[in-house]
């Protein structure tokens, strides 16, 4: 019995912690219907913060924390002063999630330049002496996290119903357009939301901090279980995040003393998806109607980037040239990055059609890549197999996941999609690290052998390099055949307009589907090569780290542009490996990239190189005489 | 009220036969009776709030009647997909004008060639020689089409920068590449000007001689005076009057229904 009790103790501190997090989701979300993913950077950072002032500078305690939170709300003013809410009015839903996926890198790249990659711990606020209450052990700072709860708690609950400005931010979840004319400033109270989103944040990191181990990247995993929370407990009521994150916590910690502690991830994962495909409003359905899906999109981001036929080819060519001269002039040390450049532009081609074409969000996109890299390792390894079909195998597997997998997704839109393909993603990164025996857990599978078909081995970097390169060119040439004719008009109407398609009498589960299932196909021969060239994999090569990489990848190259996302791939990767000492500011800048991309340039590196060749290849008088056609040279 | 009428020859094509929808406690239709015959423009009229875009989006099954049938060719369709709906060669267009961002003007006609495209989706990836001669004469048969309304020198203009009188045109004839064997269009002359209007009852006549047949929801009266053959009037969800657009026009109950009853009729 104390035993159940010492567990559930546990379980409520964990949901608390969810809980504190999840609150800011829903706050942000009333007001804008839209999620912001940063919330467990902010509150990491926070956390970092209060560790150098009160461990570093040697503050007092009181003085430390509180500098760190000020500091952390006044940094979060100013990011969503400058990117947020300018999002809002600039971009579809989906696009405003991955914005956030964005200031989620940043900050986390922000806090590697500042704090390094290893892990810090923050002392207790009142000593690491445990009270024992009834036979229960609980330590001193379960009651500060549950203390600074319940006060937050209130304090929202008291703003939210009780004052003038929660009025207003209630009108604004409710209607905005409605609150703007009566004299509400939707844009302020959207900044107020997620500031105040941002404070939550960061109390919740600084009271946790003496709890965990923090390193630059933990806010991921805040941000995860508090999406978590906040979806299985209902998104739109503030009680929802309280039921959600308890209800989580609880899960969590009672499957990792009852079942296992490498499967207690996945045990919380089944779980939401379950209650995706369920009860998709969460536990706690809100009583206000408005949903993500009926939020009022910008109609603004659709964005006409065509290349002229001629110039295209010629584009073509010069393409292909340079991929075949490059790695002849380039050191050979840059060879074997090149070649992961390559092989990573596959997933981002099926991610480009899913996302970029068919606007449907993926953030578990590197799940595949799991799957197609350790099918093909394990078999290969083990039974010796020709790679070939290691990779066949791996796309077979990775097909069947998927189509389980768009059992839940095909019903869901926007932020639960992007939730969904989250929690699967994680599902299979919590696979990869429990089944040792098979994917040889968080240490890595080694010994794969190179790529070979039969006689002919790829096992030089240079010889590997050129495979790739030719299943990139023959994938690029199959895709582009059919994105320029009915089935790429299908997907492009389909992601600005479904109820207008369907109409018209286009298939939309068909498309979507069928979409999926390249991607998936797509993403799994990118893990099964990444295997072969490193004859290595380990988790964290196919993480959710990397999902998040390759949507900064495709947006930064262009998304919605076939040839686009090898930019993003090439320069993420490359320029870390060229400029060593760079290295560290990789994340920061990819986060800025993107964020940058999504605000000011809507199809990332190949909108401007193509809109760079189309000046040059049409001459100005051709230009409309009606203004109309910009950018529209066919 | 419906049964009185004279209508033209032909079969019917559609019929709605007691159509009923409860938003809460408001009746937007309230046992709608009419049909549409074969090669005919019939428009459904009425003041605002009398139902008509409901009924479209009954017929259409945007959402389902509470009570009520659609038979279109013989065929029950109400409960099915919009998708299937569109299969059986009904197509719509919609009150706002919903061009698809992203795509071109050209490319916006094209979309609507989509399902009768005959070549697969691996004989396009493939680039396979029948997939790429449907392309080419699909594309031929748009360029004709936006010629018709005028529209071919914006043809590599962003859709959604083309103005709105335009963008509803271009819808459509996005719709009519569909070869629907009835076409229903939700206002199609809200937003335009009068020789857009004059182009749009030229375009509409144009449709139906190539053997389509209209069902048309519409507030503009020159444009339904100009070109229907049969006028069924809808007030507060019911259909209260129906026949020639003459006919119509004398009636005293439609004459109240738009003018109120203390107005003098000669208005």
């Amino acid at each position: 019995m104390a035993e159940v009790l010492q567990i559930f103790v546990g379980g409520v501190l964990l949901g608390a912690i969810y809980a504190l997090i999840a609150l800011g989701f829903s706050l942000i979300y009333r007001v804008t219907g839209v999620v912001n993913l940063s919330q467990g950077g902010f509150a990491v950072l926070a956390a970092l913060a209060g560790y150098t002032f009160s461990q570093r500078l040697g503050l007092p305690l009181p003085i430390a924390l509180l500098c760190a939170v000020g500091g952390t709300t006044v940094v979060g003013l100013a990011i969503g002063w400058f990117t947020f809410v300018p999002a809002l009015k600039k971009l579809s839903n989906a696009n405003v999630l991955m914005l956030t996926v964005g200031i989620l890198t940043l900050i986390e790249g922000f806090s590697l330049i500042v704090w390094g990659s290893q892990p810090y711990s923050v002392p207790a606020f009142s000593g690491e002496q445990p009270l024992e209450i009834g036979g229960l052990r609980i330590t001193t700072q379960t009651f500060w996290i549950i203390g600074t709860a319940i006060v937050i708690f209130l304090a929202v609950w008291f703003v939210i119903s009780r004052t003038k400005v929660g009025k207003a931010l209630r009108a604004c979840s409710e209607n905005p357009s409605a609150a703007a004319l009566m004299g509400i400033n939707v844009k302020r109270m959207t900044l107020l939301s997620f500031t105040l989103a941002t404070l939550i944040a960061a109390v919740a990191g600084v009271v946790v901090a003496p709890t965990t181990t923090l390193q630059f990247n933990t806010g991921q995993l805040f941000t995860i279980s508090g999406f978590i929370a906040v979806v299985i407990g209902g998104i739109s009521s503030f009680p929802g995040a309280i039921v959600g994150g308890l209800f989580l916590g609880l899960v969590t910690q009672f499957a990792t003393a009852y079942v296992s502690s490498l499967f207690s991830n996945a045990i919380a994962l089944i779980l939401l998806l379950f209650i995706l495909i369920y009860a998709p409003t969460g536990l706690i359905p809100s009583k206000i109607t408005r949903r993500q899906d009926v939020r009022e999109e910008p109609r603004v981001w659709g964005h006409l980037t065509r290349l002229a036929p001629q110039t295209a080819w010629i584009a073509a060519a010069v393409g292909i040239v340079i991929a075949v001269v490059v790695p002849l002039v380039i050191p050979a040390a840059y060879i074997s990055s090149l070649t992961i450049a390559a092989i990573i532009f596959l997933a981002l081609i099926g991610l480009d059609l899913l996302m970029g074409y068919t606007g449907q969000v993926s953030l578990g996109q590197a799940g595949f890549m799991a799957i197609g890299g350790y099918t093909a390792g394990y078999l290969s390894i083990n039974y010796g197999i020709e790679p070939v079909f290691g990779i066949a195998a791996g796309v077979m597997l990775s097909l069947l996941s998927a189509l389980v997998l768009s059992i839940v997704t095909l019903r869901l839109r926007g932020l639960y999609l992007a939730l969904a393909t989250l929690a699967f993603g994680l599902l299979i990164d919590s696979c990869a690290i429990g089944f040792i025996d098979i994917t040889g857990g968080p240490s890595g599978m080694v010994g794969i052998p190179s790529f070979s078909v039969g006689p002919l081995y790829f096992d030089t970097p240079m010889s590997m390099y050129f495979l790739v390169v030719a299943v990139d060119v023959v994938v690029l040439f199959c895709l582009f055949g059919a994105l320029r004719t009915s089935f790429g008009r299908a997907l492009q109407s389909i992601r600005s307009d479904q109820m207008a398609a369907s109409a018209l009498g286009i298939n939309i589960v068909r498309y979507k589907l069928a979409v999926f299932m390249i991607s998936a196909a797509l993403a799994s021969i990118s893990g099964s090569l990444l295997a072969y060239s490193f004859n290595f994999l380990a988790p964290e090569m196919v993480g959710t780290a990397r999902s998040l990489e390759l949507v900064s990848m495709l947006v930064i190259g262009g998304e919605g542009t076939l040839v686009g996302p090898v930019f993003g791939s090439v320069l993420l990767t490359m320029l870390p490996t060229i400029f060593q000492p760079l290295a560290m500011y990789k994340t920061f800048f990819s986060g800025a990239l993107l964020i940058l991309c999504f605000l000011y340039l809507p199809r990332g590196m190949y909108g401007v190189i193509a809109h760079a060749m189309s000046r040059v290849s049409t001459p100005k008088t051709v230009a409309n005489s009606q203004g109309l056609a910009e950018g529209g040279a066919q | 009220m419906s049964q009185d009428l004279k209508q033209p020859n032909g079969t019917d094509i559609l019929r709605v036969d007691g159509l009923s929808k409860k938003f809460g406690g408001l009746k937007a239709t309230d046992g709608v009776n009419f049909s549409v015959q074969e090669n005919s423009i019939t428009a459904l009229i009425g003041p605002n709030g009398a139902g008509k875009t409901t009924v479209f989006n009954l017929i259409t099954n945007i959402f389902p009647p509470d009570e009520g049938t659609v038979a279109f060719f013989g065929k029950q369709i109400a409960g099915w997909s919009p998708m299937d709906i569109a299969n059986l060669g009904l197509i719509r267009t919609f009150q706002s004008a919903r061009v698809f961002p992203g795509l071109t003007v050209l490319e916006n006609v094209m979309v609507g060639r989509h399902r009768l495209i005959k070549s697969s989706d691996f004989g396009q990836m493939l680039w396979s020689p029948e997939s790429r001669r449907e392309e080419m004469r699909i594309r031929s048969q748009a360029l004709a089409m936006l010629k018709i309304v005028g529209l071919e020198r914006f043809k590599d203009a962003h859709a959604v920068d083309l103005p709105m009188g335009a963008q509803k045109l271009l819808e459509v004839v996005r719709a009519v590449m569909g070869s629907p064997r009835l076409l229903c269009l939700d206002e199609p002359a809200a937003g335009l000007n009068d020789t857009e209007t004059e182009e749009l009852a030229a375009l509409l006549r144009a449709i139906r001689a190539a053997g389509i047949s209209i069902l048309v929801v519409e507030h503009n009266m020159s444009l339904v005076m100009n070109v229907a053959d049969h006028v069924v009037v809808l007030d507060a969800g019911r259909v209260i009057a129906a026949g020639s657009a003459a006919e119509v026009q004398r009636n005293p109950q439609v004459i109240e229904a738009y003018l109120g009853r203390e107005q003098n009729a000669a208005a």
